[in-house]
């Protein structure tokens, strides 16, 4: 939910959100299966370049968003690159774990890790192009476009609207809770965290009769038709897309060729 | 006279045996902003909730433009866009991340082409003043603008009444006159009929027409609201109280013994009255 504020702030806010999922899809699935560093790094770049360029994010923002993933990475290719050895193998540094097991780093190994890193960061930068371009109302209203099941996509805008009056009605409980020392010591703490978690589902049961109600004084007949805001055409995008995708294909040209 | 709409003798029982609604007849007139008062549990949501369909009467009758209303299956979409309730947490209403879309959910709903869609979210948007709110999520408004968001999610049914349950709860002092005010624009530039339910008294001599006193489901009083400042009783009984203008009246007669007319409860009638007053003391 972080990246909605800025996708409202974006000025790709008002474009037409199919062109934009699929500049975001694309260099992703290229990025994902060309199995290649130079492709990641230049999807990195491409598509973070894009966010600020295109989008009119903050080059730091961005940067920001970029540093999210990339603990859980290290964590990650960390495991990939240290392994163990046996003990012939050929390595780059090994180490005599107690005497016996031999743990190290192989140039392959490091390769795929680098690999990974780079594919991973590449397809992060590709999806934050959607994220932080495109309000989730309108992520959802481009999969109906795109024939998703009209029941999954009203689920996921309704889940996505109290989202937010649930975690504040949560946060009020908490409050509360809190204002009467319910939080002193584990014991306490845990019985007032079932109390929450249980008046919170009564509460969501409520609410949901609620606005059943609402929603049926408005005329709702099993569907939540609406009429979005008119967007701005986003044609032009597909050639900014034929772009991303041939400097992508010319990153893993450039990579085979000199790497032989 | 014609009323915009009128029930008679209508009830109202829950599926627990609970009499929510007993004999209620009330008439709001064409235009005109028609209060409904009532402390907590009086009947009014059920009332409301009768008067657009989403409840069924179990006796009694409905009354829209003088034509009785059909609770049948196929006549509730017309009934529902004729008659519109904004309710009191605008939570409840609002179930869409994105305001615009949320504002065209009742126009779409009508089965309009979409250039009508437009055109009335735009204007509904012009006349709440949340224009500028269009590219906003939900989740990021005040309590005040989800509000004027809610009423324009009606507004564009373009119903001949509309409903507000305690519009002016949770709202700010400045947020209550605003609100008010835009009602009462409602009413004069578009010859709507508002019913409001409030236990807020002080608004009631500044903005309704005319009131009804509801309690335990059942009609306690009616009348201007300058004939209910007059029955102190009715009001305390039924756990209102008078507008503190109002009180302001009583307390003078009862212990200074200053005659004032018991009916001013506003500020400009209360003005109005001690000018007078002063003036006959001069000519004395």
């Amino acid at each position: 939910m972080g990246t909605d504020r800025y996708a409202y702030a974006s000025r790709l806010r008002r474009v037409d959100a199919i062109p934009k999922l699929w500049l975001s899809l694309i260099p992703l699935l290229l990025c994902v299966c060309c199995d290649s560093a130079a492709v990641g790094v230049a999807t990195l770049l491409l598509m973070g370049g894009l966010n600020v360029w295109l989008g009119g994010q903050g080059l730091r923002t961005v940067l920001r968003f970029l540093k999210v993933p990339l603990a859980f990475l290290a964590v990650g290719c960390l495991t990939i690159l240290v392994r163990p050895l046996s003990p012939e193998e050929g390595a780059l540094w090994a180490v005599e774990l107690l005497g016996r097991f031999r743990w190290g780093i192989t140039a392959e190994y490091r390769d795929l890790s680098l690999m990974v890193l780079c594919k991973a960061m590449g397809a992060v930068s590709a999806m934050y192009f959607l994220s932080l371009n495109t309000p989730v109302t309108d992520v959802t209203l481009a999969l109906e476009r795109l024939r998703v099941p009209k029941l999954l996509v009203e689920l996921m805008e309704l889940i996505y609207r109290f989202i937010f009056v649930l975690t504040d009605t949560a946060g009020r409980i908490r409050v509360a809770q809190e204002s009467r020392l319910g939080y002193q010591g584990w014991r306490r703490s845990l019985e007032s965290m079932g109390t929450l978690v249980s008046m919170l589902f009564l509460r969501a049961w409520r609410q949901g009769e609620r606005s059943f109600t609402a929603l049926e004084s408005r005329g709702y007949k099993g569907r939540l038709d609406t009429l979005p805001a008119d967007a701005v055409p986003g044609k032009w995008l597909y050639a900014v897309l034929a772009g991303v995708s041939a400097a992508q294909l010319g990153a893993l040209a450039l990579e085979r060729s000199l790497l032989g | 006279m014609n009323y915009a709409i009128e029930t008679r003798e209508l009830c109202y029982t829950y599926e627990d045996g609970t009499r929510a609604l007993d004999a209620i007849s009330i008439r709001a007139a064409r235009g005109a902003v028609t209060g409904i008062l009532g402390a907590n549990g009086a009947g009014k949501s059920t009332l409301f909730l009768n008067l657009n369909g989403v409840l069924t009467p179990s006796g009694g009758q409905v009354l829209l433009d003088g034509k009785e209303v059909s609770y049948a299956r196929r006549d509730l979409p017309e009934l529902r866009r004729k008659v519109g309730i904004v309710f009191q947490d605008p939570d409840d209403q609002l179930f869409s991340a994105d305001v615009y879309r949320d504002i065209s959910f009742g126009a779409v709903n009508l089965g309009l082409p979409p250039e009508e869609v437009r055109r009335r979210v735009e204007l509904a948007m012009e006349r709440t003043g949340v224009t500028a709110l269009r590219d906003k999520p939900t989740h990021a408004l005040s309590y005040g603008q989800k509000k004027r968001v809610a009423i324009a999610g009606v507004l564009v049914m373009e119903p001949s009444v509309m409903i507000l349950d305690e519009p002016t709860a949770g709202l700010d002092p400045q947020g209550v006159s605003e609100l008010m005010r835009l009602l009462t624009a409602l009413r004069d530039q578009l010859k709507m009929t508002i019913l409001l339910a409030t236990h807020d008294m002080d608004i009631v001599p500044l903005y309704c027409d005319y009131a009804y006193v509801l309690s335990g489901g059942r009609v306690a009083g009616e009348g201007t609201a300058e004939e209910l400042v007059c029955q102190p009783g009715l009001l305390r009984e039924n756990h209102l109280r008078l507008p503190r203008m109002a009180h302001l009246m009583e307390v003078l007669a009862r212990e200074d013994g200053i005659d004032l007319p018991r009916s001013a409860a506003t500020i400009g009638a209360v003005r109005r009255a001690i000018l007078e007053l002063l003036n006959k003391e001069e000519m004395r």
